[in-house]
C-alpha cells in the first residue's frame, strides 16, 4: 500500500481549478504566454480505455493541478510551475512514466511551450524537451503531417503538393492555405506554433467513490472479509488523497447469493483520508455485523467528500504545550462508537436552573480542538453543597415514624434547603433537601416532598 | 541506573518523578513523588460506593481540566450520573469531561487509557482479573494517562500491578486512608479531612 502523503501533492492557487477551463491563455499574447507555460504531452500508442485515461489523469494531478484530457489516447499537463518541485523536467518525466507503468500503460512524452505542439511531439515519438519558445518551430519542422490528425483527404492533397512535414506546411502562404484547406486547418497550425491561444478544458475528477470487488470464493469469516476489503480501503484512501478530501462516512455493502445485500455504514468523528483508520474501523463494525449468508462480492461507497487540505504534522504530543488531541480524540470516539453504539460517549452540560433535574444535560462529546473553558464560577455557586452523584429518577426511601431509612435509620446533618420551582412547565417540584448520613458513614442527599403524602426520596450521593 | 523512574526498590524512597498535587497536604506527604502519579493505574478500594472517593480526587481533576494544555477527563461506566453543578462547583471544566457508557467497561477503559487523549480516566469495573489490571496499567503508561479504578474493599487481598493502591474508610468529617501499595513508600494509614 502506498504510504499516505509520501508523494508531493500540488495545491492549486485558484480555489476551484477543475471547474473552469484553463484560461489566462486567451488574454496573453502568444510570445508572453508561451514563455509562461510549459506543456507536457502524453501519448498512449496502445490506446487506453476511458477509465484508464481518467485514472492516469487522476494520478497526473500529483504533478500539477492543470491536467487536460485529449481523448482517446492523449493527456496534457502544464508543468512550468512544478519543475522546481520535481528537480527539473527530466525527473518529472521519469516520475510520470513511473505512474504510467503503474497502470500498465505504454507512454511517449514530449514537452513544449504550446499544448498542441507537446501532444504532436508525443504522437511522433520525439521525446523532445523544448523549454524555450524560440526553439519551437525548428523542432516542429521535421514532424510528419499525420501527427496533426487532419482529415485523410487534406493530408493526401497536401502530399500531392509535396507538403509532407509540418515545416513544409508552415512555409505555405497563410491566405492561400486558408482558402484551399479551410480556416480550421490554419487555426490548427496557429495553435501549434502558439500564434493563436488554445483554451483547454481542465480535467475534473469524479467526486464519488464506488469500487466493487468480486470475491474469488464465497466468504463467511469476518477476518477474511476484512482482508478482502483492505485493498478497497487503500483505494479509497488514495482516491481521497489525490483530491485532498476526506470523508465523514462511508458505506460497505456485502452482496450475498440469495439475501439482499448487507450494508454497514461507518461514521467518522472528523473527516479523514487515512486508509489504516478506515480498515481498523471497518474491522470493528464488521465484527458486530451478523452475516445471513456467505458473501460473494463487496463494495465500498463514499458519496460525500469534504475538502480537507493536508495539515502539517504536529511536533508536540497531546497534553504538551502546543499539542492538539484532535487525532487521538477522534480515534477514541470512533472506536467506542463502533463497538458500543452511537450513544457510547457523551459530554456533560451545565444548565442554569434550581431544579436538580434541570441543572444538567447530556451533550455531544467534548470538542477535540483546543476547547476554551467557559467560566460558570459565578453562576454555579449553589447555597448549599451539591452531591457529585445524582440518581435519576429519585429513589423512594422507606420511612418509619416520619424519618427516612436506608439500610438503617438516616441521620439528617444539615439544615433543610427548599427547592420549589417549575410551576410554568408542568414539571413542578416542591421539596425540602437535606444532607443525611447512613449507618456506614456515606453522605446522601435526600428530600421530602412538601405535598402529601410527604414521601422521602434519595436523590444523590456525595461520593 | 537506579535513578531511572521505571526502576525502583521496595521500601527505598527512590527518586520518584514529581506527582500531581492532590490538594490535601497530609496525603501529599505520604504519597511517593508527593502527589498522584502523572501516569499509571491507581486503585482506590472503598467499602461501599460513595465513601468519599470522589471528593478525594476532585482537586486533582479540577487542576487537570483547568490546565491550558488539558486533555480530556473521562468517566467510564459510572454507577450513577455525575452531577454537573457539583462538578462545576468543584472547579472541574465541563468542556473537557466525557462520560462513556456501554456494556464493556474494561475494554472501554483500556481504549481510553491507551488513546493518549485523556489526562485522567475514572472507571468502575466489576472484578477485573490481575491480568486485566496489568493490561490496564500498561495502557495507562502508554497513553501517559492517570487511570483510577474503583474497587470494593475485599479486593485488597488480591495482588495487583497498579502503581498505587489506597483503601478508604469513611469517618466523621473525612476519610481514613490506608496506603496499601506505593512504589518506595511504606504501608501506612492516616486520616484526612475532606
Amino acid at each position: 500500500m502506498r504510504p499516505r502523503r509520501s508523494l508531493p501533492l500540488l495545491v492549486p492557487a485558484a480555489p476551484a481549478p477543475c471547474a473552469v477551463p484553463l484560461r489566462g491563455v486567451a488574454l496573453a499574447t502568444g510570445a508572453a504566454r508561451t514563455a509562461a507555460e510549459l506543456w507536457l504531452g502524453v501519448h498512449l500508442p496502445g490506446g487506453a480505455a476511458g477509465a484508464q485515461l481518467a485514472a492516469l489523469a487522476e494520478r497526473a494531478q500529483r504533478f500539477t493541478p492543470r491536467v487536460s484530457l485529449e481523448p482517446p489516447d492523449g493527456l496534457l499537463l502544464e508543468v512550468r510551475g512544478s519543475l522546481h518541485l520535481f528537480a527539473g523536467i527530466g525527473a518529472l518525466r521519469a516520475a510520470l512514466l513511473g505512474e504510467c507503468r503503474g497502470l500498465q500503460l505504454q507512454a511517449q512524452l514530449a514537452c513544449a511551450p504550446t499544448p498542441f505542439a507537446a501532444l504532436c511531439g508525443a504522437r511522433a515519438g520525439r521525446s523532445f524537451e523544448i523549454l524555450e519558445p524560440a526553439q519551437l518551430i525548428g523542432q516542429l519542422t521535421p514532424l510528419p503531417l499525420t501527427v496533426l490528425r487532419w482529415p485523410e483527404d487534406t493530408v493526401a492533397r497536401l502530399g500531392r503538393l509535396g507538403v509532407r512535414t509540418v515545416g513544409a506546411a508552415l512555409r505555405l502562404p497563410r491566405a492561400g492555405f486558408a482558402r484551399r484547406f479551410g480556416p480550421a486547418a490554419l487555426a490548427t497550425l496557429d495553435r501549434l506554433t502558439g500564434r493563436a491561444p488554445e483554451v483547454r478544458a481542465a480535467f475534473a475528477p469524479g467526486v464519488r467513490f464506488r469500487r466493487r470487488r468480486e470475491l474469488d470464493c464465497e466468504l463467511t469469516s469476518h477476518a477474511r472479509l476484512l482482508a478482502a476489503l483492505t485493498p478497497l480501503c487503500a483505494e479509497l484512501g488514495a482516491f481521497l488523497d489525490a483530491r485532498q478530501c476526506g470523508v465523514t462516512e462511508f458505506e460497505c455493502r456485502l452482496v450475498h447469493r440469495q439475501h439482499p445485500a448487507t450494508c454497514c455504514l461507518v461514521r467518522l468523528a472528523a473527516p479523514s483520508a487515512d486508509a489504516q483508520r478506515f480498515i481498523a474501523l471497518l474491522g470493528e463494525h464488521l465484527a458486530a455485523l451478523p452475516l445471513p449468508e456467505a458473501v460473494r462480492a463487496c463494495e465500498l461507497r463514499a458519496a460525500r467528500v469534504v475538502a480537507q487540505p493536508p495539515q502539517a504534522a504536529c511536533l508536540w504530543q497531546p497534553g504538551e504545550h502546543g499539542g492538539s488531541l484532535a487525532r487521538e480524540a477522534c480515534g477514541l470516539i470512533e472506536r467506542l462508537r463502533a463497538r458500543l453504539g452511537p450513544e457510547a460517549i457523551h459530554g456533560l452540560t451545565f444548565l442554569e436552573g434550581h431544579r436538580p433535574e434541570h441543572a444538567w444535560s447530556l451533550g455531544p462529546p467534548p470538542a477535540t480542538l483546543g476547547a476554551q473553558a467557559r467560566s460558570h464560577a459565578a453562576a454555579a455557586a449553589p447555597p448549599t453543597p451539591r452531591p457529585l452523584w445524582l440518581l435519576a429518577p429519585p429513589q423512594p426511601l422507606a420511612a418509619s415514624q416520619g424519618w427516612p431509612r436506608r439500610r438503617g435509620p438516616l441521620r439528617l446533618v444539615s439544615e433543610p434547603e427548599r427547592i420549589e420551582s417549575g410551576w410554568w412547565d408542568g414539571a413542578e417540584i416542591a421539596r425540602d433537601y437535606y444532607t443525611a448520613v447512613d449507618a456506614h458513614g456515606v453522605r446522601l442527599w435526600v428530600f421530602r416532598e412538601r405535598r402529601a403524602p410527604h414521601g422521602w426520596f434519595l436523590h444523590g450521593v456525595f461520593g | 541506573m537506579l535513578e531511572h523512574p521505571a526502576i525502583w526498590r521496595g521500601r527505598s524512597a527512590a527518586a520518584q518523578p514529581p506527582g500531581l498535587p492532590s490538594g490535601f497536604a497530609a496525603l501529599d506527604e505520604h504519597l511517593p513523588g508527593r502527589g498522584w502519579p502523572r501516569s499509571g493505574l491507581i486503585e482506590i478500594l472503598v467499602p461501599r460506593f460513595g465513601s468519599g472517593e470522589l471528593r478525594l480526587l476532585l482537586p486533582v481533576l479540577a487542576a487537570l481540566t483547568r490546565a491550558a494544555t488539558a486533555r480530556w477527563c473521562v468517566w467510564v461506566t459510572p454507577p450513577l450520573l455525575p452531577f454537573a453543578p457539583a462538578l462545576v462547583a468543584g472547579g472541574i471544566v465541563l468542556e473537557r469531561v466525557a462520560v462513556v457508557g456501554g456494556a464493556r467497561p474494561l475494554w472501554a477503559f483500556e481504549q481510553t487509557l491507551r488513546s493518549g487523549a485523556c489526562d485522567a480516566v475514572l472507571a468502575w469495573a466489576r472484578q477485573p482479573s490481575a491480568r486485566n489490571i496489568r493490561r490496564l496499567q500498561l495502557a495507562a503508561e502508554q497513553g501517559r494517562t492517570l487511570g483510577v479504578l474503583f474497587r470494593p474493599r475485599r479486593a485488597a487481598r488480591e495482588a495487583s500491578s497498579a502503581v498505587l493502591r489506597l483503601g478508604l474508610e469513611p469517618q466523621a468529617g473525612g476519610v481514613r486512608v490506608t496506603l496499601l501499595k506505593a512504589r518506595g513508600a511504606p504501608r501506612t494509614a492516616f486520616c484526612l479531612e475532606l
